[in-house]
């Protein structure tokens, strides 16, 4: 098995590109480099800093879709129906991802099969055939999900989609990947080949590759990408302003929902590989890890009261949540949210559950974690995060988003050193610097959105009852949470419905 | 779990499984040990660092719920494996698993339930400790059982938004009259909800299931077989066996086709699932085998009708087909979302007629022989972690008790001829053997 290994990441520093035919080729700095020895597969991820903020006003989307028409599509030298006859076989593929602020293109073969594989991946970057019936399929599935998957099938993502949105309305970053479904209608092969050409391009990629590969593969990739479009000159995206946050800001949106979806959360000026953000990992797990029972507000909420399925925090942006148990890759960005996200609670709940929730994330705010909390914690986190990236294709996501935030060395590998060094004080010290309470903005997605808006800006008593006797601890809590007060005021409480979300 | 995922789980073993390999297929050795209490353990060390995966495969999952009102008690119960015991209550036993920062999870299928953690292999006597301790001496009162169990209805209604959880509730009903598959692994609703009053009945449900004889351990990566087995008779010597296997009532052959539509609440483009009814996992079946390759070759991507519905005329945003591995006979499903309504019964009649012409012209060799060397390579490529590896085998262990019969099945499939395919699809896609459910939304 492949894993032996050095995690050793090397910027390649040797100039040899002199020794390639002439043209342009992509400069040396611009790789990532994950040689694994036995590993028998080769691991790609290209990155272009083209993301859903680069979408121009009234195209958003065209970032994913380009990204798409790339690996989804025909290519000059194959139709689509011909490249997936040509992997088929090689058991490999590639596809893209956008985000944010990215799109990565990336894949994996066994090298056994990389001399059939390598061709068809770089047609796919250097020539796309950009045809307009790949592109009517591709606007045909984002719309599909814009107007029936996000905003019907999983009331959860539509609540972290529309917190999302919300806090950095009328910035790059104030619309999802998907776009908006009017945007993507006019979306034209035109739009699409001037994205290409002013993104694309041999000056912006940053290519990741991993396993076992050797060297004359990164020669060929140096002087091959070289025939990406010419970097033209063009100012970077302005890092985006977030909404004022006075106090509470509300959005719910109204369904006809069978439980209600709450995701709420505000900015923070913290980013991974300062010592701030490690300090502020482990007040985050402790109160909030993903996915996990040792998450604070999972055995508030869940576990003592059954309320839902799991509660959780985080400190970075983590899109598709509910499919991942570790945090996704090469999804960065520089300006980072503190978010909370309560899984469906039954309606007659909602109130209760929110207010549950604020009043944790207050107790924390207000008295940082205690020695013991801070002792297993770190503990936790020190050998958790081995999990993060087993497969050489995450430890290669990691080191490009290593790059990304400018880090030296690993960040992973940083996560495990602080686990060593940080004390209570410096954490309860992230936590007062980086975290407030009253300041955040809330997205709901519930039924009869009218009445809960009544019960919020009244600060009405939400007292729950449960049909199964619960312990008398439970009990006397209960009584304070039913009457948390969490003070909001009407105008900050706006209701959309369903079908107006993600139009234009 | 949800069911649909479920579904594409299957295809994703099957391709992790199969490869054209003649000898051994399976690329690691391993050691397999039988307690005298029946408890099997597969130890399969590989190369990975310092890291360890240990699955406790339970064989009993939906399939098993054969008394009424009590669907979705297998994956109920999984929850509450999570309750403590004496020795660790729950809260202890969370604490534990913190403090070694395994990642730790369980999930239910139709035929099994799986209990996962990863961790450092310093901490193996600890994870032993605790899994053995959990699985002899569960504890837990009324009250903790009762709140568990809405945890499990917010699970329900979580997934139940989607329309494919709906699909696949409506279709499973409709398939079956009397065998288990009837219900989907989380259960029917009513049922659920009655869960708060099955107390005393979950306490049987560990007594009969959760027996040594019906559990099977497999740890994977970086361990010392010797050591581990060692530590693993220390701890779970003194569980007594005493699995009594549910008595579950064969489904009756089909007599004609079956049909239902059903409405979404929300909105959703229409989907089509079309099933037959298949056959249990044979390995030793060539009509089974061959029909394992036969949905991917008639619907999977390269497949002339997916480039026709998908890529060329965009009548459909997805076409896909799902033959899964069970115990007892499942479904031969394809699926497809429509993109209008009118277009159903075209997409419908279009995969009839493609299977009409898999039973009577041969498949092209190539495309056989392309299939087989995909299996290879996915299978190659797929065991790339010790998590990655112990959770792709599970299925298998859990069907057959074993590892061997991955061997057996990649032998057969490196035996099938177009003509084992063309037997398969006369054989089970037949429209007796046919259930159609066709699901819209109600808001347009």
């Amino acid at each position: 098995m492949k894993t032996a290994l050095m995690l050793t990441v090397c910027a390649l520093l040797a100039t040899g590109s002199s020794t390639l035919l002439g043209g342009p080729t992509v400069s040396d700095d611009s790789f990532v480099l994950l040689p694994v020895k036995n590993d028998p597969t080769v691991s790609f991820r290209m990155i272009f800093l083209a993301g859903s903020q680069n979408d121009p006003a009234g195209k958003e989307g065209l970032a994913a879709v380009t990204a798409s028409m790339l690996t989804d599509a025909a290519t000059q030298r194959n139709s689509y129906e011909q490249i997936l006859d040509k992997l088929y076989p090689l058991a490999a593929s590639y596809s893209a991802a956008t985000t944010t602020e990215m799109s990565v293109i990336y894949g994996r073969t066994h090298r056994d099969n990389l001399k059939e594989y390598y061709p068809l991946l770089m047609d796919a970057v250097l020539r796309p055939a950009f045809k307009q019936d790949d592109l009517d399929r591709i606007k045909s599935q984002m719309l599909n999900y814009l107007e029936n998957t996000l905003r019907y099938a999983s009331d959860e993502e539509l609540g972290k989609a529309v917190l999302y949105t919300r806090l950095f309305a009328g910035t790059g970053y104030g619309h999802i990947t998907p776009g908006l479904a009017e945007s993507v209608r006019s979306i034209t092969l035109a739009d699409v080949q001037d994205f290409y050409k002013k993104f694309y391009t041999v000056g912006d990629i940053t290519v990741g590759v991993g396993g076992g590969y050797d060297q004359a593969l990164i020669d060929n990739l140096k002087r091959d990408l070289g025939g990406l479009p010419a970097s033209g000159s063009r100012a970077a995206a302005p890092k985006p302003k977030t909404i004022p946050l006075d106090g509470f800001d509300v959005t719910m949106v109204e369904k006809d929902a069978p439980a209600t979806a709450i995701s709420m959360g505000f900015p923070i000026d913290v980013l991974r590989g300062t010592k701030d953000w490690y300090a502020l990992a482990i007040a985050n797990s402790w109160l909030g890890e993903h996915r996990n029972s040792s998450s604070h507000l999972y055995q508030v909420i869940r576990e003592e009261r059954g309320l839902n399925y799991g509660d959780y925090s985080y400190i970075e942006y983590y899109p598709g949540g509910g499919g991942f148990t570790v945090p996704p890759q090469n999804v960065a960005r520089r300006q980072q949210i503190f978010e909370m996200w309560i899984r469906p609670v039954p309606n007659e709940t909602r109130h209760f559950a929110l207010r549950a929730a604020l009043r944790e994330f207050q107790k924390l705010v207000n008295n940082g974690l205690s020695e013991s909390e801070f002792q297993l914690t770190r503990g936790f986190l020190s050998k958790y995060v081995l999990h993060y990236a087993p497969t050489t294709m995450e430890r290669l996501g990691y080191a490009l988003d290593d790059r990304f935030y400018g880090i030296k060395g690993s960040h992973l590998e940083t996560f495990r050193e602080m686990m060593k060094t940080l004390t209570r004080e410096d954490v309860n010290a992230a936590v007062k610097k980086h975290l407030r309470y009253g300041k955040m903005a809330i997205a709901i997605v519930t039924k009869d959105a009218k009445s809960f808006k009544e019960a919020l800006v009244s600060d009405a008593p939400s007292p729950i009852t449960y049909k199964t006797p619960k312990p008398e601890s439970v009990l006397s809590e209960d009584k304070e949470i039913g009457t948390f007060p969490v003070k909001v005021k009407p105008e900050d409480v706006k209701i959309v419905k369903v079908e107006e979300l993600f139009q234009k | 779990m949800k069911p649909f995922m479920a579904s594409l789980l299957f295809i994703l073993i099957l391709s992790v499984g199969s490869t054209a390999m003649s000898a051994s297929i399976f690329p690691y050795k391993y050691r397999t040990e039988k307690l005298p209490n029946g408890l099997t353990v597969i130890m399969i060390p590989v190369e990975s660092p310092g890291l360890v995966a240990y699955y406790s495969v339970v064989r009993t999952g939906s399939r098993d719920e054969v008394e009424p009102g009590k669907s979705g008690f297998a994956h109920f119960f999984e929850h509450m494996m999570f309750r403590g015991t004496k020795k660790y209550p729950a809260q202890v036993y969370d604490s534990l698993v913190t403090a070694i920062g395994a990642k730790a999870n369980a999930y239910t299928t139709d035929d099994y339930t799986a209990y996962h953690l990863n961790f450092a292999k310093e901490d193996l006597e600890k994870v032993i400790d605790l899994e053995s301790d959990r699985f002899q001496n569960l504890d837990y009162e009324k009250a903790p059982f009762q709140t568990e169990a809405g945890a499990v209805y917010g699970e329900y209604r979580k997934n139940i938004t989607s329309p494919f959880a709906l699909l696949n509730e409506k279709m499973q009903d409709l398939a079956y009259d009397v065998h288990t598959y009837k219900h989907t692994t989380i259960g029917f609703e009513a049922d659920i909800k009655a869960m708060p009053e099955a107390y005393e009945y979950s306490k049987s449900f560990f007594q009969r299931f959760y027996r040594p004889d019906n559990v099977v351990i497999v740890v994977t990566g970086d361990v010392d077989p010797g050591a581990t087995i060692e530590l693993i008779k220390k701890y779970y010597s003194g569980w007594e066996k005493g699995y009594v296997p549910p008595q579950i009532v064969p489904e009756p052959p089909q007599k004609k086709e079956r049909t239902a539509e059903i409405s979404y609440p929300g909105r959703t483009l229409p989907i089509i699932d079309i099933g037959y009814k298949g056959e249990a996992f044979d390995p030793e079946s060539t009509s089974y085998v061959a029909a394992l390759v036969l949905g991917d070759l008639a619907f999977g991507e390269t497949s002339d009708l997916y480039k026709k519905l998908y890529v060329k005329e965009q009548k459909v945003e997805f076409i896909a087909p799902s033959i899964p591995m069970n115990r007892d006979l499942p479904l031969f499903e394809v699926y497809s979302m429509v993109k209008t309504a009118d277009d159903v019964a075209y997409v419908r009649d279009e995969v009839y007629k493609t299977l009409e012409e898999f039973k009577t012209k041969p498949v092209d060799a190539k495309r056989l022989n392309d299939l087989k060397k995909r299996q290879k390579y996915s299978f190659l490529m797929s065991l790339d972690t010790p998590d990655h590896l112990a959770g792709g085998v599970a299925r298998f262990v859990a069907m057959t008790g074993g590892l061997e019969v991955i061997d057996r099945l990649y032998s057969k499939f490196e035996t099938i001829t177009p003509q084992d395919v063309m037997a398969a699809a006369q054989k089970y896609f037949t429209p007796d053997r046919r259930s159609v459910v066709v699901l819209k939304g109600a808001q347009q």
